[in-house]
């Protein structure tokens, strides 16, 4: 029997229907998520299923709208608000670094605010300087609060299951080049626990390290590997600021050869974080460490010069050929 | 209005005050309350009555100056002023300070990035709501948080959704040291919300009875309408914008305003009235004051003999933990059948 498939955009629909299903505390509200388009489809069917009680479409007021989720949140409700574009989240910056960031913390662990906040990166096409940048690595800055990045169908539903239930706050990008990307998932609820990367491939001769949209690149990259007979380690972040090492040293122990790649500005990013430890933790390598981000510029929206920003499977795979060659 | 109900009042002025005046006294030389401080010394009328109207379920949100309301919200004054001194018995553990005082025990919370504190009410509000419990949310600001963009995405939302919130601006004329004149084009506040659909209104006086029957009015309003209420009193800060240090001398402020407000001290009116109408008054003051004396000295004594926190507070960032309902799904799926071979679901 064929194995049933879903897009990720449908795997983030199905990971919210269930979420509501399991705890009445669940609610969804951003600009119009039960209308037009469901943000993606990621909606789709959820005012028929659950009225508008748990899902309705909020003024327009970012701002506003997150402070109300973290009021609720603490008054023991679990919102997911959603911001079809990450941009919009600027204008929240007071509400997570001053409030939702140190809510835990400041109040030594006797109060929480369980809340997600999905947030759609531009990373697909034409969407120029204001709607193409992502702000993760300014968000993962923060203690207290955990930065999730699926980079799959599977991904997301586990992910999209576990943020909800986990007792933090939970800003859950999604990348736009990934809605259209297909996998098994399991129909069932599953949770996978914020923190731990995953062995996304095993190979011999290079660590990779990736997280949302770049695993993808790399996966694809590691297909035109096999021509040269070179094969990959890859670890997906998962959250790319709560990260268990252990495995990503271990990999790096034995392949001497680290490539990380982020779709975003390499500034203060996870690369450049990832790269980091594994210095401080005095792993020998016999090449330098690598990363691949965007330059440091905003998006073109021209064609060609948009092509030419972003990284793909190609960049990949000359990148980790010129880590095998000689030094 | 019952006679217990004056004195309830009364001694919630004098505890206010007293408290207050204290920590001033005894912030320098010691120094050991090594925390910005906002005093609300000559404001203690609102959270005084206030008190009386506030069940615990329903929660208090105030802005930065917010001792008075605390205490009002059932908050111990020794957890208070432990968490001044840094210790791990004050209300946030000594990690947070005057200026960012919580107790979840009673539904209190506050924070002093302006504002952050009045929208996240209205969340809680929501939340009432949805759970069909029969409290509200209280959310105090003052008139110069009412300069911030978000306030107003709040009241929008308030309005619109329902919620059972009152809102109360503590208007004191200053923002900081910059006057109201030259910050905002108009003299009032409470007209303004009326375009949002919101019921609201003001106080002048500083008489606790004529707020007490205003406050039974919104409370009970609130609670049986689900309508959020909008409440502007006028009031005067005595002490200085913050710490324990007067600020008179920069000379921000007249004079001639100064000694009017002064005047009309909310503690000493009621005082005076109170010793009219009640026959040994002075008895009950007397008992009142020794009281708070004692709560006072027991409070700062069991902050100094508190231990301070411990080195892992790291620990407190994160809670780390998970709903209830992933341990019980997976107790009930034990027999998951899940493909993919990296990614098996454990229960955690
Ligand atoms: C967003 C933000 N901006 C500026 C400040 C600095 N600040 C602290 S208290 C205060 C005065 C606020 O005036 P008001 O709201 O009238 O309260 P009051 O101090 O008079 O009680 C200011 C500007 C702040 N805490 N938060």
């Amino acid at each position: 029997m064929k194995k049933r498939e879903l897009t990720f955009g449908e795997a983030i629909n199905e990971a919210q229907i269930q979420a509501m299903s399991l705890d009445k505390s669940v609610f969804i509200t951003g600009l119009q998520p039960e209308k037009t388009g469901n943000v993606f489809g990621t909606c789709k069917n959820i005012l028929k299923k659950f009225g508008k009680k748990r899902i309705f479409p909020s003024p327009t007021s970012e701002q506003g709208v997150t402070a109300l989720a973290a009021g609720a949140a603490i008054n023991g409700l679990r919102p997911i608000i959603i911001h079809e574009r990450v941009d919009f989240m600027a204008y929240t910056f007071d509400q997570l670094a001053n409030w939702i960031s140190l809510w835990s913390f400041k109040s030594a662990g006797k109060s929480k605010v369980p809340l997600v906040i999905r947030a759609c990166i531009g990373k697909n096409w034409g969407q120029g300087p204001q709607h193409g940048k992502t702000l993760h690595s300014s968000f993962s800055y923060l203690p207290g609060i955990i930065i999730a990045m699926p980079s799959s169908p599977s991904e997301a539903k586990g992910l999209l299951l576990s943020s909800v239930m986990s007792n933090d706050p939970i800003i859950f990008l999604e990348y736009r080049a990934l809605y259209n990307t297909k996998e098994h998932v399991d129909e069932k609820p599953y949770f996978i626990k914020l923190g731990e990367p995953r062995k996304r491939l095993s190979g011999k001769d290079i660590t990779v390290v990736a997280a949302g949209a770049s695993v993808l690149t790399a996966l694809q990259g590691a297909e035109q590997l096999k021509e040269k007979k070179v094969s990959i380690d890859l670890f997906d972040l998962r959250t790319i600021n709560q990260i268990k090492m252990d495995k990503i040293f271990n990999s790096i122990k034995k392949t001497k050869k680290v490539l990380v790649l982020e779709d975003g500005w390499s500034k203060g990013g996870y690369a450049s974080e990832v790269i980091t430890m594994i210095t401080e933790k005095g792993i020998k390598l016999d090449r330098k460490p690598k990363r691949i981000c965007w330059p440091d510029s905003h998006l073109p929206m021209s064609r060609p010069l948009e092509a030419d920003f972003y990284f793909t499977a190609k960049d990949v795979y000359e990148a980790c050929l010129n880590l095998l060659s000689k030094k | 209005m019952t006679l217990k109900e004056k004195l309830k009042i009364y001694y919630n002025l004098l505890l206010i005050r007293n408290v207050e005046e204290a920590i001033e006294d005894r912030y320098h030389p010691a120094d050991k309350m090594r925390c910005p401080i906002h005093m609300c010394i000559g404001q203690e009328l609102i959270p005084s009555v206030l008190n009386l109207f506030m069940k615990t379920k329903d929660s208090l949100w105030s802005h930065h100056r917010s001792h008075g309301y605390y205490m009002c919200k059932g908050g111990s004054v020794k957890e208070m002023i432990s968490e001044f001194y840094g210790k791990k018995t004050g209300t946030n553990g000594g990690l947070a300070g005057s200026q960012e005082l919580s107790y979840p025990k009673t539904n209190f919370y506050s924070g002093t990035i302006l504002c952050g504190a009045f929208s996240m009410a209205v969340g809680d509000a929501f939340s009432k709501k949805y759970k069909n419990q029969k409290n509200v949310a209280i959310a105090i600001i003052g008139d110069g948080g009412m300069e911030e963009g978000i306030v107003f995405e709040s009241l929008n939302i308030a309005s619109m959704m329902k919620l059972p919130i009152i809102f109360i601006c503590e208007n004191n004329l200053y923002s900081v040291h910059t006057n109201l004149k030259e910050r905002q084009n108009s003299k009032t506040i409470y007209q303004k919300i009326k375009s949002f659909g919101i019921k609201s209104s003001i106080y002048k006086g500083n008489d606790p009875d004529r707020l007490h029957d205003i406050l039974k009015k919104i409370t009970s309003d609130v609670r049986e309408n689900n309508k959020p209420h909008f409440l502007e009193v006028s009031t005067y800060r005595f002490s200085g914008h913050v710490g324990p240090e007067g600020d008179d001398q920069y000379g921000y402020r007249p004079k001639k305003e100064i000694a009017y407000w002064k005047k009309r001290d909310p503690l000493k009116y009621y005082e005076k009235k109170l010793d009219k109408k009640i026959k040994n008054f002075h008895i009950i003051n007397k008992k009142y004051k020794k009281k708070i004396n004692k709560i006072i000295n027991d409070a700062f004594n069991f902050a100094e003999k508190s231990q301070f926190p411990e080195k892992d507070y790291l620990k407190f960032n994160y809670q780390n933990t998970y709903s209830k309902i992933v341990k019980k799904f997976y107790s009930k799926n034990i027999q998951l059948n899940v493909s993919q071979k990296d990614h098996k679901p454990k229960p955690y």
